[in-house]
């Protein structure tokens, strides 16, 4: 029985490696310590938690004196306040001359007010440079707080202390605060006790009334957050401290994208084309008007003639009840989502070789991962929480490996980075499993316990040539040597794949190619290993789960499958209909020939985001009935034939899905404006409207329903269970826990299969005349097609989409940085800014495709994956030329 | 997990002396900055933060280095740094560690020119021979311990060395196995020579205890301003340090070393690297110890010129790349210390022990001294005593009777107003205060702190004030930033003593209290005391 120890006469059972403050804030008892963050290291700079320790002459610091078992320690004696007094003041007066005496001030002025410090609160000049974060030097008491927070949460680096000692100050490495590094993830806005770093968007906002726990409405994360309002407007985003997914962390999008919401051209009423113009109608009107025209046109047309495209920024309620609409109503399976023009390839890949499309493996993954494979994807820009996690994680020793044609920012802190010709994963993926099979580098209990066709493939791999391979991919083939044998000799890695392994003709192969060098080293299905594709959308995953697939009904159930019809004729009253329906690009082709002639668009950009741009608009026009449900009038809405507004992710209640399976909760914070209605809603009351009997009161009651249509999926999920850190599927039961990884035991579909993968050069390789290879893609402070971000401050940041260049090849085209170009491919032309891009090798360029002026689709051709049908939005043949 | 198991693994570079060739070869700093971090695949930022926040990589690489240690200081260093300043740009620094010979500057090219005139500046300055400048160094121990080499000549050249009996101790100590050489330590009792008196034992047991891949640092920046006997044993017996590092390495199972050697001292650096390199050459070191042993590869890493590396939590973190800066503990660095591995930091004087140690038996050390305190301690007298030099004694000397028969004149009391005993961070005594007997407790019980062993003789007549006013710059200028009483306390007594130090006596008693009880290491509480004691003399309360 270990001896107790007192504070302040409080007795306690001191726990293994507590230090005192700690053990202090455990019995409730206020030690202040400015410059100590809980679960970071001790700094020893404030010297605030000065406390008295029996038999020691000397004060001792509470933030890294270890609580030992008989020790007896006072907090509050007279010497250590004085002490306290003391250092307050000199650390007020010392460099931050703003700071006074505060009871409502920040942490720093509220201690000066209660140890009676007064301060000089003198008149001081912040930068406010940054849209979003504002910087006052001269209230910076140099606890480092920030420090720790940027390096060691986000990964940033921006704040260091600098200078020889006494010259020791707080930079942020540039002259102005918007031209640094930061990132406006906010961790050292939550962490800075002075209010030296603060927020800009909640500086004049009031304190908020409300606080709602929800899932953010950006990328495939999921992070959990808490909006507060007050006087109905959101004034502060917060992240949730306890979720699992981002523990309290945020990106600049999460935080402080939100002032879309009180956009001044937020839609606030249904609209129906009349002329050349829009009309303001009651949503009787709207929806009566929807009715007659898509019954007309099924009465005309047919089944066939109509189709659907739910949301994957909606809900996982709406993109249920728009399926099951056109399902039920129409008996047609012409419903598709935005899945099919991003992860598609992925998903189709991984459900071949796995049993299941999704993610084997889950984010706390990141942090048991001895090595990381980063292939085709940029999470520090396009899915900044995790990938401030894998950098964090990768700085604490594990090995990372990248591949990509870009030197993204994680590849400064990578063990080996394959920039490979864009599209040319296969033959690069192929030479890594011959290297891995030739050299005995492969876990041959793994493969032969677990998986099918080693015998084929490593027939297969031996035949090839490295040095084919490293003509193809522009890697050097000892560079892939030594990747895959450092790689092997790593261990099971956490594979974390995007859409430079999807958005390619040769997508489905380039995920299977993968799967074989993470089935051959025996990664999936273990700890801190697996498959880890991130998801772009917030409920792009759970779009693709609730059935929103020309072939599969929710839960992933194949429409051809008998019982399966049955299942659903027992639950709908109707049975899906056993063809599979058409997938996105190919409604957009069927409606550009006139074959489709409604469609149903549930809040999705067709017209902005989808490639080939000249094509889909034709298609658009063609249409005789378009129905959007949206929050703007987008490139796509103008187009419509019915807008319906929509409620925005921070105005509705359902769930979403993330990239880890994770079905959280939302719950809308503030209603949407005006009349406009959350998704979910708006598809029941147009189901009513087209006489269906559908009487969900509330998205609760359609999760009810979700979790009966797929119980091996879904049948454990309820609104009630899902309160705080949500459920992963699979949760087939009410008392289930959840699944964070798959394929434990054995593979959903038993064995795993291994791929023979032959590589086929894209068909936008070496085009005459188009000399370069554009990818397009995503920047960090904006988000897809900009429709939210292009209307909050981060549109400062990122005002524009820039070209960007290999030097050599801004040289050789003479193209200064800044200068307007024209950018042409087989498909379509457009003009942009020019600038040079240390991030790449010559013959490769980068084009985002946030603002609609900047038309980067028209550039992106037709090809497809022949088997996802996703686009080739990574490898376009262009030529670069100046204007004028 | 292989990736995350760095067993076995040598030490990663170290990121600023990376930094510090690239600045050598023309690079501006933020390009060599931003080129290693790139290279060693670490965040840019706080490398270029971290080297901007060392002295020597900010400053001009052209200046002459102007010795303001407390002894040049009191023999017109800055009367030498104005003249100088007429001819070139010029740096002040603590110290050159010849207070024996007091006003020193450092050129630029490395030489070190000792007693120069502030009044004949210029082409006199050029024409001075460099070093040599041997001290007079003496035991007063039946036999030499410290001094065992060094009293005698330079050892510096391997086999004049090993014709001394250097490196057969370690031979034969290979044999014997670490435990019995970790077992003789702990039996000689010896305590850290740098000041804090820490059983260099017991640091030895916690890094063997502990997991993983251990490092031994020796600690060539330790020496407080007055103290020179690290840079003597780091010219002229840089094997029998080195020996007692590779003993300490053999003992702790370390397979990498490191000795840190301030850049002040430029000749020992040179040595230093140069015994490093015969020893290698000759088989002892870098690969098998002695051709045997378990490997052991010793580093040598010039400081950066920050005067708190000598503390070693804040040479740790230079080494890392980081800030030169005091850093909280626990974790010991025994525990976690360099690039997070279990790190024994010991002195150059403990090391240059060891080997004494091992081969005449731990026993024979603790029959040496008093009951509290074994063996010998080397003593630094400076330039203002008659007969300045270096004295190995007894623990249980008077301290009073080293400074009036070795040091002798001007020590008679009637002549002396006080010595500074350990530096800025010591003591400063009266000469009646000097009757105190050279032994950890006894010190303790007087409130002593003898710090490294530097002595330096404030004669009558001397201004206290202006002393005073010094020790407030060193500590201003030296402070490493890190906590807020030091930091902001000693910029606020420098300007308060500039202002009027008797004056504002009582605010400044005031700022050394909060010092020397609130700072987080041994700098900021160290400081107040000499301070305490003049401000006493200057402007009694």
């Amino acid at each position: 029985m270990s001896e107790r120890a007192s504070i302040d006469g409080r007795a306690l059972e001191p726990a293994p490696g507590e230090t005192v403050l700690e053990a202090a804030g455990r019995l409730g008892i206020a030690v202040p310590a400015l410059c100590k963050l809980p679960g970071a290291a001790a700094v020893g700079e404030c010297r605030l938690c000065l406390v008295e320790v029996d038999g020691q002459a000397e004060p001792q610091a509470a933030c890294h004196t270890s609580l030992r078992p008989g020790m007896r320690v006072a907090t509050a004696s007279a010497r250590v306040l004085g002490l306290r007094r003391a250092a307050l003041a000199l650390l007020a007066s010392e460099r931050a001359p703003a700071l006074r005496a505060d009871p409502d001030g920040s942490e720093v002025e509220r201690l000066m007010h209660a140890l009676g410090v007064a301060g000089r609160g003198a008149a001081s000049a912040p930068d406010t440079s940054h849209p979003l974060v504002r910087f006052d030097a001269a209230r910076c008491v140099l606890c480092r707080r920030c420090v720790s927070a940027c390096a060691d949460v986000q990964g940033a680096f921006v704040w260091n202390v600098e200078g020889p000692g006494q010259a020791a100050a707080l930079r942020f490495g540039a002259e102005r605060f918007v031209e640094s590094a930061c990132v406006a993830c906010g961790a050292c806005v939550d962490v800075c006790p002075s209010a030296a770093i603060t927020d800009r968007d909640r500086a004049d906002a009031p304190a908020p009334e409300a606080r709602t726990r929800s899932t953010c409405g950006y990328c495939g994360v999921g992070c959990q957050i808490e909006i507060g309002t007050a006087g109905g407007r959101v004034v502060r985003i917060d992240g949730a401290a306890a979720a699992p997914v981002n523990r309290g962390h945020l990106c600049a999008k999460g935080r402080y994208a939100h002032a879309w919401q009180r956009a001044p051209d937020r839609l606030a009423r249904p609209l129906l084309r009349r002329g050349g113009g829009f009309e303001a109608v009651s949503w009787e009107t709207a929806l009566a008007f929807v009715a007659e025209r898509l019954d007309a046109i099924h009465r005309r047309h047919g089944a066939d003639a109509l189709g659907a495209l739910t949301s994957s920024r909606s809900t996982n309620e709406a993109a249920y009840l728009l399926q099951k609409l056109f399902r039920v109503r129409f008996g047609t399976n012409h419903v598709d989502c935005c899945a099919r023009v991003c992860h598609a390839s992925t998903a189709e890949a991984l459900r071949a070789v796995t049993g299941t499309g999704a993610a084997s493996a889950s984010f706390d993954d990141i942090e048991r991962a001895g090595a990381i494979v980063l292939a085709g994807a940029n999470p520090t820009e396009a899915h900044p929480v995790v990938g401030a996690r894998i950098l964090q994680r990768v700085r604490a020793g594990a090995r990372l490996f990248v591949i990509d044609p870009r030197a993204t920012e994680l590849v400064r802190f990578a063990a080996h980075h394959l920039a490979l010709r864009p599209g040319t994963n296969v033959p690069l993926l192929n030479a890594i499993a011959k290297v891995l099979v030739e050299e005995g580098r492969f876990d041959a209990d793994y493969v032969a316990g677990r998986c099918d066709g080693f015998v084929s493939l490593a027939g297969y791999v031996q035949k090839l040539s490295l040095d084919d391979a490293a003509r193809h991919c522009s890697v050097a083939a000892d560079a892939i040597r030594a990747f895959a044998r450092e790689l092997a000799d790593a261990g099971p890695a956490l594979f974390v794949t995007g859409l430079g392994l999807s958005e390619l003709t040769q997508g489905v192969a380039s995920v299977r190619a993968l799967a074989n060098v993470a089935l051959l080293t025996g990664a999936v299905g273990r700890p801190g290993a697996g498959l880890l594709p991130l998801r772009g959308q917030n409920n792009v995953q759970g779009n693709a789960d609730m059935g929103a697939m020309p072939d599969l009904v929710t839960g992933y159930q194949p429409v051809t499958d008998p019982a399966v019809r049955a299942h659903f004729a027992a639950l709908w009253g109707t049975p899906p209909p056993a063809a599979p329906g058409r997938r996105l690009p190919e409604l957009l082709d069927a409606a550009a020939a006139g074959t489709l002639r409604a469609l149903w668009v549930q809040g999705e950009d067709l017209a902005q985001s989808d490639p080939n741009q000249t094509h889909v608009l034709a298609a658009l026009e063609r249409l005789e009935l378009l129905v959007v449900q949206e929050l703007f009038l987008t490139e796509t809405a103008r187009r419509a034939h019915v807008v319906l507004p929509a409620a925005g992710a921070l105005e509705q209640s359902g769930t979403f899905t993330n990239a880890e399976r994770r079905v959280q909760r939302v719950r809308a914070a503030l209603p949407p404006p005006g009349e406009a209605r959350p998704d979910w809603e708006a598809i029941r009351d147009a189901a009513r409207a087209l006489g269906l009997d559908w009487r969900y009161a509330d998205p609760a009651e359609v999760l009810d329903e979700i979790a009966r249509a797929a119980p091996a999926l879904f049948g454990g999920l309820s609104a009630a269970r899902l309160d705080g850190d949500g459920l992963q599927w699979p949760c087939p039961a009410p008392g289930h826990p959840g699944t964070a990884r798959l394929h434990v035991d054995g593979f959903l579909r038993g064995r795993a299969r291994l791929s023979l993968v032959p590589y086929v050069p894209s068909p936008e390789a070496d085009v005459a005349g188009h000399p370069l290879t554009l990818v397009t893609g995503r920047v960090r402070d904006q988000y897809n097609v900009g429709t939210m971000t292009r209307r909050t401050p981060l549109q400062a940041l990122a005002p524009c989409d820039w070209l960007e260049l290999a030097a050599p090849d801004a040289d050789h085209l003479g193209v200064a940085d800044g200068e307007r170009v024209r950018v042409v491919s087989r498909w379509g032309e457009t003009a942009v800014p020019a600038r040079r891009s240390a991030r790449l090798t010559p013959g490769t360029c980068f084009l985002s495709f946030h603002q609609p002026e900047s038309h980067t689709n028209r550039l992106v051709g037709p090809q497809r994956d022949p088997e996802s049908a996703c686009p080739e939005y990574k490898v376009t043949a262009v030529r670069v030329e100046r204007i004028g | 997990m292989r990736g995350l198991n760095e067993a076995d693994c040598p030490l990663p570079p170290f990121p600023l002396v990376l930094v510090r060739e690239r600045l050598r070869r023309g690079e501006t700093l933020s390009a060599a900055a931003a080129e290693t971090a790139r290279v060693l695949r670490l965040p840019e930022a706080p490398l270029l933060a971290a080297a901007r926040s060392h002295a020597d990589l900010v400053a001009d690489a052209r200046a002459t280095r102007v010795c303001r240690g407390t002894s040049c200081e009191l023999s017109g260093a800055a009367r030498v740094a104005a003249a100088l300043a007429d001819d070139g740009p010029v740096r002040p620094v603590y110290c050159l560690g010849h207070c024996h010979r007091s006003p020193i500057v450092l050129d630029p090219d490395g030489d070190v020119r000792v007693e120069v005139d502030p009044d004949r500046i210029g082409a006199e300055l050029g024409r001075r021979a460099p070093l040599p400048v041997a001290p007079r160094i003496e035991s007063l121990a039946p036999e030499p311990i410290v001094t065992r080499r060094i009293g005698r000549g330079d050892f510096s050249p391997l086999a004049k060395a090993q014709a001394d009996g250097a490196w057969f101790v370690l031979d034969a100590a290979l044999s014997r196995g670490a435990e019995a050489v970790l077992a003789e330590v702990e039996r000689s009792g010896e305590r850290g020579r740098g000041g804090s008196g820490f059983p260099t034992a017991t640091k030895w047991r916690a890094a063997a205890a502990a997991g993983g891949p251990r490092v031994v640092v020796a600690n060539g920046d330790e020496g407080d301003p007055g103290s020179f006997v690290d840079r003597v044993l780091l010219e002229r017996d840089p094997h029998g340090v080195l020996e007692g590092l590779a003993l300490a390495a053999f003992a702790i199972g370390a397979s990498e070393a490191v000795v840190f050697v301030r850049s002040e001292y430029p000749r020992a650096l040179e040595r230093t690297r140069a015994a490093v390199a015969e020893a290698e050459r000759a088989g002892i070191l870098g690969g098998a110890l002695c051709g045997a042993g378990p490997p052991l590869h010793v580093s040598v890493v010039e400081g950066f010129g920050s005067y708190v590396c000598g503390e070693e939590t804040a040479l740790l973190a230079a080494l890392e790349g980081r800030r030169g800066e005091a850093q909280p503990r626990p974790p010991f660095p025994a525990e976690r210390g360099l690039f997070a591995r279990p790190t024994v930091v010991n002195n150059v004087e403990t090391l240059v022990n060891v080997p004494w140690i091992v081969e005449r038996g731990g026993a024979a050390f603790a029959a040496l001294g008093t009951q509290h305190s074994n063996g010998t301690k080397a003593l630094c007298l400076n330039a203002g005593f008659a007969q300045p030099g270096i004295v190995e004694v007894p623990f249980g000397t008077n301290l009073r009777d080293v400074i009036q028969d070795w040091g002798a004149t001007p020590c008679r009391s009637d002549e002396l107003e006080g010595v500074l005993v350990g530096g800025p961070m010591g003591s400063f005594l009266a000469p009646e205060a000097s009757d105190v007997t050279i032994c950890w407790k006894a010190l303790a019980e007087r409130d002593v702190r003898l710090g490294h062993g530097g002595l330096l003789a404030v004669r009558r007549g001397a201004d206290l004030a202006a002393l005073a006013r010094h020790l407030f710059a060193f500590a201003a200028d030296e402070s490493c930033g890190r906590c807020v009483p030091c930091r902001a306390g000693s910029a606020e007594a420098l300007r308060l003593a500039d202002e009027d130090l008797v004056a504002h006596a009582p605010r400044l008693r005031e700022l050394l209290a909060t010092m020397s009880a609130a700072s987080l290491c041994g700098f900021g509480r160290g400081v107040p005391g000499p301070l305490e004691a003049l401000l006493a003399r200057v402007a009694p309360a």
